[in-house]
């Protein structure tokens, strides 16, 4: 029983930063309909020039996290650019296979810049756990959950309370529509980007400060963790990215316990695959809406 | 012909049949990223049939497509319903599944002394029949194309075919093909099982190529890779995903000079192309300009 | 208020408008009638800026809008109520109204105006916090005029606002496209019910196969020649 508890409670903390991969990605797929395959890959071009300028210049935790994030949005926007900006509006595969190809690149690059498989990265907070009656909380993991937390109702906030925000809600909801009203939505949609790329710039730093290092594996399984969460939690719906993110976190809390780290990911994306056939929508969308994106068509 | 030209011609053969089943599932307007799971069921249950059966090339090819084909249908059947973006993210969780159960899988007999079989994340070694039968690497090429060009057949057979027809109608919008009568759901388990079969086939090939399968190698880079040769190569036509894969392949070998930069380089090509050509070199347009030119010739 | 000129709008190689020239005078209601595929939508579409035309020039009192932006467009005072509605449906009506606003910075003359159409369209403040994808036709109708008012254009072009509405719901829309004249709208029209429609203009237009073919007053031509040629086009001779 404890362990169920404290497994739980580690599966929140870990899944807190899995909502925010699934936000930033839901906020991309939202705005553009295609998928990014590259979100993570450019999270991660952040993260290697937050750890260079760790190694090289010492820099301070505070500086790392600006560096990774600023990078992340440069590297979004090269991504934005290339893969998506120049596409017809039928071409949704072209762009996803353009951010495959970018993916690649920016792995490549990365490993150039820093060919050794691993390195590291400032920690989150040193020192023993906290101790609450059994349970073991790890003051990185509770930073974590914090700013995951700040994270969420800052971006929750901007999208229903500003007109920015305004602007999104309205491209998600129908894109002609939004050119109707008077809405930049080519500048919206870079601007949904970099706000994409500051929430992944920030939970990549989370993640890696709490591994306290980091590897060229890291851009696919950024991707890989944002995909999964939203499409468990449900497409386009923040609620739902930090639902599937939470979900995500603890059932894999619980799987390694008990099974070890490959059962682990045999049942995140059994998880994933039971939820996209007996509900679409995601834990908390409903019934799937028809055709949700032109995704097919005129491809 | 010097055996690096033929390894990497082999190679490009192999993979074709990956590129033409993702090709085959893009017609019908679904976009798979899981098609990488047949080619490794393909691949291991060849391997097991002649490693670890002793049975003939010929039908440890067949048992792989067989099983890859039933693997196919098994997973278009409950992916049915799901649109677009949902069904592609299942074939991803569905190829992924299967290659995290192959690295659980364990089936080792023992022959003359040795283990023979695969034996989880290590990987199936000694799948050695073309070497136990003296089937030379030029021989094996000849073998491995004389397949694709069978399946090639099939494919302009498909073009010209009711089938192929409604398999574009279902691509361009399934439910008006519907009304006009087509059996969308029937067609598109179809088209699954054929495109799994061929995948499959391609994977027994692959194995008994390099002797050798491991289930880190059937990963989504496979899978996303399997999409990227028909957008490139072009999607009018089924030599598009062929195209697509001698020109990755092609391309990346002779660039290997540059090598630290090569996926840099030829990645921003890719992403280039994409844009003035979203739908490939041998887009639609472009095969419906050079028919009509042929027919027109023809009538000349 | 309004002239097009030699429009030509093409979807790849295929031309849907052909050289369209037809004018909205300032202050009165201007219809386009016409059959299916006529390139009614397509003419909106491209007046909004969602298309861009080939050729040919649109002009808002003298100001060239052929090559702007919708975003832009919008700024100038035009504002369109589209085919389809296309309301915001995971948003409120309020929400939709203010997005209808979106390029306003006069808050309090914003609020003043949602106030305005709930009064006018009262259905609207009963169901202000509802999300738009619930509400009925009609009222997705009137949502989608209101929006489109909120921008306070100079020009109003309308979409085939009763489509798919039932008599009563059409009735009380082609009201309030009255109602709009007299409060000095500039209207442009698109309708599929001659009939109605007819009833409201000043002046029409007939569009066939991407051309205009006849412009003239309600009266002059019979409206049952009318009807018969924008639902079915025109008949060959004899």
């Amino acid at each position: 029983m404890i362990d169920f508890v404290q497994n739980t409670i580690d599966g929140v903390m870990t899944g807190s930063s899995y909502a925010l991969l699934a936000l930033g990605f839901t906020m991309i797929l939202g705005v553009m309909r295609r998928l990014n395959l590259s979100y993570g890959p450019s999270i991660m071009i952040g993260a290697y020039l937050g750890t260079l300028v760790y190694l090289q210049l010492s820099a301070s935790p505070i500086v790392v996290v600006a560096v990774t994030v600023a990078g992340a949005v440069l590297a979004g926007i090269y991504v934005e650019r290339l893969c998506f900006a120049p596409m017809a509006a039928g071409a949704g595969i072209a762009s996803m296979v353009s951010s495959f190809a970018i993916w690649m690149q920016l792995e490549q690059a990365a490993v150039l810049v820093l060919p050794r498989h691993t390195y590291p990265f400032p920690p989150l907070a040193t020192g023993a756990p906290l101790t609450f009656g059994p349970f073991l909380l790890r003051t990185d993991h509770l930073i974590m959950l914090t700013c995951a937390l700040a994270v969420s109702t800052g971006v929750q906030l901007l999208l229903y309370r500003s007109r920015f925000g305004l602007a999104l809600r309205a491209i998600i909801n129908n894109p002609v529509a939004a050119h109707l009203v008077g809405i930049n939505v080519r500048t919206a949609i870079v601007w949904a980007f970099v706000l994409a790329s500051v929430v992944g710039g920030i939970a990549g730093y989370l993640v890696l400060a709490t591994d306290q290092q980091i590897t060229p594996m890291f851009g696919m399984w950024a991707t890989f963790k944002g995909l999964i969460a939203m499409m468990i939690g449900g497409l386009g719906s923040i609620p739902g990215a930090i639902v599937g993110g939470l979900v995500l976190g603890v059932v894999e809390a619980h799987s390694q316990w008990y099974f070890g780290p490959q059962v682990r990911d045999l049942v995140a994306y059994g998880l994933l695959f039971a939820c996209l056939v007996l509900r679409p929508g995601g834990l908390l969308g409903g019934p799937p809406v028809r055709e949700p994106f032109p995704w097919r068509r005129g491809t | 012909m010097d055996d690096y030209l033929v390894g990497v011609l082999s190679n490009i053969g192999v993979i074709s049949f990956i590129a033409l089943s993702a090709y085959l599932l893009l017609l019908t307007g679904e976009i798979s990223f899981g098609q990488q799971a047949f080619f490794a069921i393909g691949a291991y249950a060849a391997g097991i049939a002649t490693a670890v059966w002793g049975w003939p090339l010929g039908a440890a090819l067949g048992w792989g497509a067989a099983m890859a084909g039933t693997a196919a249908v098994l997973v278009g059947l409950p992916t049915l319903r799901l649109s677009g973006l949902y069904f592609s993210v299942a074939t991803l969780a569905f190829a992924e599944m299967v290659r995290l159960i192959f690295e659980q899988v364990r089936y080792q007999v023992i022959m003359d002394g040795e283990p023979v079989g695969p034996n989880g994340a290590d990987g199936f070694r000694s799948i050695r029949y073309i070497f136990e039968n003296d089937v030379g690497p030029l021989q094996y090429l000849g073998l491995i194309y004389a397949f694709l060009a069978a399946a090639l057949a099939a494919f302009m057979l498909l073009e010209r075919s009711r089938l192929g027809v409604a398999f574009r109608m279902i691509g361009e919008d399934a439910e008006l093909a519907g009304l006009h009568g087509v059996a969308v759901a029937r067609l598109k388990v179809l088209a699954a099982g054929l495109a799994g079969a061929l995948a499959g086939i391609g994977g027994g090939l692959y194995a008994h190529l390099t002797t050798y399968v491991e289930p880190r190698i059937f990963d989504v880079m496979l899978g996303v890779h399997s999409l990227a040769y028909g957008l490139i190569g072009g999607l009018g036509t089924a030599l598009g995903p062929l195209l697509g894969v001698l020109i990755d392949i092609g391309v990346l070998e002779s660039i290997r000079a540059l090598s630290s930069y090569r996926m840099i380089i030829f990645s921003g090509l890719v992403a280039a192309l994409l844009i003035v050509r979203p739908r490939g070199l041998l887009d639609e347009r472009v095969v419906h300009y050079v028919r009509r030119v042929w027919r027109m010739r023809a009538t000349t | 208020m309004l002239e097009i000129s030699d429009l030509v709008t093409a979807y790849g190689k295929i031309e849907a408008l052909k050289g369209v020239t037809l004018h909205a005078e300032a202050g009165r209601i201007t219809c386009l009638l016409g059959p299916n595929g006529a390139g009614k939508t397509t003419l909106m579409m491209s007046i909004a800026g969602i298309l861009q035309p080939l050729r040919g020039s649109v002009r808002l009192a003298g100001t060239e809008l052929r090559g702007l932006p919708p975003a832009r467009i919008v700024a100038q005072g035009v504002a369109l109520v589209p085919e389809n509605r296309l309301v915001f449906p995971q948003m409120s009506v309020r929400e939709n109204l203010l997005a209808g606003a979106y390029q306003r910075n006069d808050k309090a003359g914003v609020s003043a105006d949602v106030e305005r159409m709930y009064e006018r369209f009262p259905r609207l403040r009963e169901r202000r916090e509802q999300l738009a994808g619930t509400l009925s036709g009609g009222e997705q109708q009137m949502l989608a005029v209101a929006r489109a008012l909120m921008s306070r254009p100079r020009v109003l072009l309308m979409d085939e606002p009763s489509l798919g509405l039932a008599p009563l719901v059409v009735a009380e829309i082609f009201r309030i496209v009255a109602e709009l004249h007299r409060d000095g709208t500039t209207i442009f029209l698109v309708e599929q019910n001659a009939h109605m429609a007819l009833q409201v203009a000043h002046h029409f237009y007939l569009m066939e196969q991407g051309r205009v073919t006849f412009s003239g007053a309600p009266g002059q031509l019979a409206e049952d020649e009318v009807i018969q040629r924008a639902y079915l086009g025109a008949r060959e001779a004899g």
